[in-house]
C-alpha cells in the first residue's frame, strides 16, 4: 500500500498565468445597456454599468443566472447591440468594425444556422465569409466535421440534426476561421456528457495555443472546469470578478487525499491533527469520482466494443489548425484517449506527481510516519461489480444514438 | 434514361459551377456566397420548383382559356399579352415575398446574427440577397420567356403561308415607330395666346384664371385632333435616318379615332392619301370602313416619302359627323426596325428590371420591418402605384375636394396646397416606371430599343431601385440585430 499523500488542489490549466501578456483583447468601460419600447421609454437595464478586460490567451468566463446580462453583454462585444452608455473594444477597435470580425469566432446559444443547409455546406458557406481559398475550406471543414464528430452525416440538413448536433455544428462554424478569439454562449447547452467534455477540452487546447476566449454560461461546472478568470452577474450587474482560484480558494482548511490507510494509521494521523484543531473541524470520508469521469470511462468501454451510432459520433480529434499542427497534419489522436493523460484533462482525475510540489513536505512526512496505534477509522468502500453492472446499464442508455 | 438525367444533371452542375465562378469574380466571394445561399433556399424551398411550374402552367394553360377575335394576329396578340402580363404578376409577387422573406426571416430567426459577425460588411448582405432574387427572377424569366417563344414560333408554323406572313409582318418583328411632331407645345402657346386677348376683352378673377386657361386648352387642343364632315387633315411624319433603311419596303400605319357621334353601322369611312402630288409619288387607298376607338393598321405603299425622308399624309372625312384624332395615339407610321427574337429578349429585360425594383422594395421594408408588415407595407405601397389614377383626378382636377364635372368649378381644401405638388411629384416617380410597356410593345409588334432598355435600367433600377437599396443597406447597417428575441 503506498503511503504517499498528497493535498489535492486541482490545477485546471498549469501553465495559464504564464501564457497571459497584457494584451487586452476585449475592454468594457462603464458599460449599460437599456431595452427601449416603441415609443422609447425604458423597459429593461439588461446591463448595468459593467467593467473588466479580457487579456490574451485567457478563458474568461461569465457567469450568472438565466437573465442576468451575460448575452446581452456577449452580443454588445460582438456588435449585434449598441451600447446605452460606455465603451467597448475589441482588438482596440469597435466592435463594430468589420475586418476585426476576421479574428472572431462566435457560437450563439441557440443554432442560429440555415436550416436547409448540410453541415458541409454551412462549413463552406460561413469559409466564404471569411474569404478563405477553396482548398482551406475544404480541409478546414473536413477536420471540424471529423472534430465535432459530424463527419458521417455531413450530408444530411441542419434542420434535421437534433440540438446536440447543432450545437457541434455551430461549434464548427465558429471555429472555420481559427479566430483569436473565441466567444461561447452556452457551448455545453444541449450536448450530451462526452460532446461536454470535447467542447471543455477544446477550450483548453485553444487557450493553450494562446487563443483567447470568452464563455457565458449559467453552468457552474463548465465555468468552474475551464475558466481562469471569471465575472458574476446578477440584475446586470457585475457581483464578483476575479481568478477563479482565488474566488473559490477556502485559505483556513486543507484537504488530504491518500490511498486507504490501515485503520491504526489513520488513528495515528487523526490524533496528530487533533493537536492543533478541535474535533468537530476535522472531518475523513472516502473521496468519490465524480459522475462525469465516471460516465466517460463507462463509454470508453462501450466504445472499445465497437458500437455504432448514426447521430453524432464522439468527436475523434481536435483539428490540426486549431491544434497549432499545421493546416494538413493528421492526428490519430483520440480525445477521449487524451483525456486519460493528466496534462490534457481539466479536472485533476489521479493527482499525483505532477501536483506534488504543492504538498508541505513536512507535513507529508508526519502524514507517512509509520503508524504507531490504530484508530477506528471507516474504510473506503469496495465498489461491488455487480453495483458497477448496474450503473453501466443505467449509463448505457445515455450513450444510445442520438435521433 | 438514367444515362440521360445524369447526363442533364451533369450539365445543370457545370452550369452552377460557372455561374458561381462568374459571380465570385464579378462581385467577390462574399457576395457570391450569398448569391448562393439565396439560390439554395429558393430551391430547398421548392419556391423555384413551384414558382416554374406555375409560369410554365400559365404559358400553355392560357392559349387554352382566352378568347380572341378568330384571327391569327389577334390570336398571336392576346397570347403575348395574357402569358407576358401573367408572367410579370406571378414573378413581381414572388419576388416581393422572397425579397421580404429572406431578409426579415433571417433576422427574425437570428441567423443573420452568426452572418453578420463575420467580416463582411452589412451592405454586402443586403446587396448579395438582391443580386440573388434578380438572378434568380432572370432564370425564371429566361424558362417562361423561352417557353412562350417557342410557342408562338410553334403555332405560327402551324398557320396557312399567307397568315404567316401577316404574322411576321405585324406582330413577330420588331417595328420602328414614327408619329407626327409633338403639337404639346403648339398647343400651349396657342392656348396662351388666346388667354391673353380674352383677358384684354374680359378680365377673370384670380381664382377663376386657372379654370379659363384649361378650358382654352382643351378647345385648341380639339381643334388639332377634330377633322370636321368634308374636311381634309394632313400629317407629316419625318422619317428621320430609317428613311434609308425603308427604302423599298412597305410600311404600316396605325391608326385610331374617336367620333362625336355614333352611325347605324358602327364604323366610318375613311380614306387616305400619301405623299404630296408632284412632289413625291401618290397612293390613295381603297375607302374603308372602319370602327372607332380601335386601333387599325393598314399597308402603306413603299417609297412615297420625299428626299429628306417627310412622309405626308392625308385624311378625306367622308361621313357626316365630326372624327377626332388623338395627338398622342391617332397616327403612327410602323417600319421593320429587327427580328422579334431579340426584340422579345429587351421586352423581357424591361419586366427583368421591374422585378429589380420590387426586389429592392421588399429588401428595404425587410431591412427595419418583420416578414408580415414587411409584405403588407410593400403590397400596400405598390397598391399606390397601382391606383395613380385617383392621385391623377386630383391633380388634374387641382384639388382633392369636391369637382363639378358640369361647372369644371372645383372646391378647394387648405391642404390642396401641400397635396397637389407632393401628388405631382408622385406621379412622375411613378411614371419612371410605368412608363415603359413592353407587353403592349411586344403584342403590337414594336421594337423595343436597346436605348429604351437602357433607359429602363437606368430609371426603374437605378433611379427608382437605387434610393430603395441605399436607404435599405444603410437601415440594415445602422439597426441593431438582436433585439428580435428580447432583453436578454
Amino acid at each position: 500500500m503506498s503511503a504517499t499523500a498528497v493535498i489535492e488542489q486541482i490545477e485546471k490549466r498549469a501553465p495559464a498565468d504564464t501564457k497571459q501578456t497584457s494584451e487586452v483583447v476585449v475592454s468594457v468601460r462603464g458599460l449599460t445597456k437599456v431595452f427601449k419600447d416603441f415609443w422609447n421609454r425604458p423597459k429593461a437595464r439588461a446591463v448595468d454599468n459593467v467593467d473588466f478586460e479580457v487579456r490574451k490567451g485567457e478563458v474568461f468566463g461569465l457567469l450568472g443566472p438565466n437573465g442576468s446580462g451575460k448575452s446581452t453583454t456577449v452580443k454588445l462585444i460582438l456588435g449585434l447591440l449598441y451600447p446605452t452608455k460606455g465603451h467597448i473594444e475589441v482588438f482596440d477597435h469597435s466592435p463594430r468594425h468589420v475586418a476585426t470580425k476576421a479574428r472572431i469566432g462566435y457560437l450563439p446559444e441557440e443554432s442560429y444556422l440555415y436550416r436547409y443547409l448540410n453541415s458541409r455546406e454551412t462549413l463552406d458557406f460561413f469559409g466564404n465569409l471569411f474569404e478563405l481559398p477553396k482548398a482551406d475550406r475544404e480541409n478546414r471543414a473536413e477536420q471540424l466535421l471529423e472534430m465535432v464528430g459530424l463527419s458521417q452525416t455531413q450530408l444530411r440538413a441542419v434542420g434535421e440534426f437534433s440540438k446536440g448536433m447543432q450545437r457541434r455544428i455551430g461549434l464548427a462554424q465558429a471555429l472555420i476561421n481559427d479566430p483569436d478569439l473565441v466567444i461561447l454562449d452556452e457551448p455545453t447547452s444541449g450536448l450530451d456528457p462526452i460532446g461536454c467534455r470535447e467542447v471543455k477540452d477544446l477550450i483548453l487546447a485553444l487557450a493553450r495555443r494562446g487563443k483567447t476566449v470568452i464563455l457565458s454560461s449559467h453552468l457552474l461546472s463548465d465555468v468552474e472546469d475551464v475558466c481562469d478568470r471569471v465575472v458574476i452577474y446578477y440584475g446586470g450587474r457585475i457581483q464578483a470578478m476575479g481568478q477563479l482560484k482565488d474566488l473559490l480558494a477556502r485559505p483556513d482548511a486543507i484537504r488530504i487525499t491518500s490511498p486507504a490507510l490501515p485503520r491504526e494509521t489513520m488513528e495515528r494521523v487523526l490524533e496528530l491533527i487533533r493537536k492543533d484543531v478541535a474535533d468537530d473541524k476535522v472531518r475523513v470520508e472516502t473521496p468519490t469520482q465524480n459522475l462525469e469521469n465516471y460516465f466517460l470511462e463507462v463509454v470508453r468501454k462501450a466504445r472499445q466494443a465497437a458500437a455504432e451510432t448514426s447521430g453524432a459520433t464522439s468527436g475523434a480529434t481536435v483539428a490540426a489548425y486549431l491544434r497549432g499542427d499545421g493546416e494538413t497534419k493528421p492526428s490519430g489522436e483520440k480525445i477521449l484517449e487524451r483525456l486519460t493523460m493528466p496534462a490534457a484533462s481539466p479536472i485533476a482525475q489521479k493527482p499525483e506527481p505532477a501536483l506534488a510540489e504543492t504538498v508541505d513536505q513536512s507535513r507529508l512526512e508526519a502524514l507517512t510516519k509509520a503508524p504507531e496505534t490504530t484508530p477506528a477509522v471507516t474504510k473506503p468502500k469496495a465498489e461491488k461489480p455487480e453495483e458497477l453492472e448496474k450503473a453501466n446499464e443505467k449509463l448505457a442508455g445515455l450513450v444510445k444514438p442520438k435521433e | 434514361m438514367y444515362a440521360q438525367l445524369a447526363r442533364l444533371g451533369y450539365k445543370i452542375g457545370i452550369g452552377f459551377g460557372i455561374f458561381g465562378a462568374l459571380a465570385r469574380w464579378i462581385f467577390g466571394q462574399q457576395i457570391a456566397a450569398i448569391i448562393g445561399l439565396t439560390w439554395k433556399a429558393a430551391f430547398r424551398f421548392r419556391l423555384f420548383i413551384v414558382v416554374a411550374a406555375l409560369l410554365l402552367a400559365a404559358v400553355v394553360g392560357l392559349p387554352i382559356l382566352i378568347k380572341d377575335d378568330g384571327t391569327a394576329r389577334g390570336f398571336t396578340q392576346i397570347l403575348l399579352t395574357y402569358t407576358l402580363s401573367a408572367i410579370t404578376g406571378l414573378l413581381g409577387i414572388s419576388t416581393l415575398w422572397l425579397a421580404c422573406g429572406t431578409l426579415a426571416r433571417d433576422i427574425e430567426d437570428c441567423q443573420m446574427q452568426v452572418v453578420a459577425v463575420k467580416p463582411i460588411p452589412r451592405w454586402r448582405i443586403w446587396l448579395g440577397k438582391w443580386l440573388g432574387i434578380m438572378s434568380l427572377n432572370a432564370a425564371l424569366l429566361a424558362i417562361s420567356g423561352f417557353s412562350v417563344y417557342a410557342l408562338l414560333q410553334w403555332r405560327a408554323t402551324k398557320l396557312p403561308v399567307e397568315e404567316q406572313q401577316t404574322l411576321r409582318n405585324e406582330i413577330l418583328v420588331a417595328r420602328g415607330s414614327i408619329k407626327p411632331k409633338n403639337v404639346e407645345a403648339d398647343i400651349r402657346d396657342e392656348a396662351e395666346g388666346r388667354l391673353k386677348q380674352r383677358l384684354t376683352k374680359t378680365p377673370v378673377g384670380a381664382a377663376d384664371l386657372p379654370e379659363v386657361r384649361k378650358q382654352i386648352r382643351e378647345q385648341v387642343k380639339a381643334e388639332y385632333e377634330q377633322v370636321p364632315p368634308g374636311y381634309t387633315r394632313t400629317w407629316e411624319l419625318d422619317l428621320g435616318l430609317a428613311k434609308d433603311k425603308v427604302r423599298n419596303r412597305p410600311l404600316q400605319m396605325r391608326v385610331k379615332f374617336q367620333s362625336a357621334d355614333k352611325s347605324a353601322s358602327g364604323t366610318f369611312e375613311a380614306m387616305w392619301q400619301f405623299g404630296v402630288p408632284r412632289k413625291t409619288r401618290i397612293a390613295r387607298s381603297q375607302p374603308m370602313s372602319l370602327s372607332p376607338e380601335t386601333f387599325h393598321e393598314f399597308e402603306i405603299p413603299e417609297n412615297l416619302y420625299d428626299e429628306n425622308g417627310i412622309l405626308t399624309v392625308s385624311f378625306l372625312n367622308a361621313n357626316n359627323t365630326t372624327l377626332i384624332f388623338p395627338v398622342d395615339e391617332g397616327i403612327e407610321v410602323l417600319y421593320p426596325q429587327g427580328s422579334f427574337g431579340p426584340n422579345f429578349a429587351r421586352g423581357l429585360g424591361v419586366i427583368f428590371c421591374w422585378m429589380a425594383l420590387l426586389g429592392a422594395l421588399g429588401l428595404f421594408a425587410a431591412s427595419f420591418l418583420s416578414f408580415p408588415v414587411a409584405a403588407f407595407f410593400a403590397v400596400g405601397l405598390l397598391a399606390v402605384v397601382f391606383s395613380t389614377k385617383t392621385i391623377e383626378s386630383a391633380v388634374t382636377e387641382g384639388t382633392l375636394g369636391h369637382f363639378n364635372a358640369e361647372t369644371g368649378q372645383a372646391g378647394r381644401l387648405p391642404i390642396d396646397v401641400v397635396a397637389i405638388p407632393v401628388f405631382k411629384g408622385i406621379l412622375q416617380v411613378i411614371q419612371l416606371a410605368k412608363g415603359f410597356s413592353p407587353v403592349d410593345s411586344l403584342s403590337t409588334g414594336r421594337s423595343i430599343t436597346w436605348s429604351e432598355l437602357a433607359q429602363a435600367f437606368g430609371e426603374i433600377v437605378l433611379i427608382l431601385g437605387g434610393p430603395f437599396a441605399l436607404m435599405g443597406m444603410g437601415i440594415l447597417t445602422r439597426r441593431e440585430l438582436a433585439t428580435a428575441q428580447g432583453t436578454q
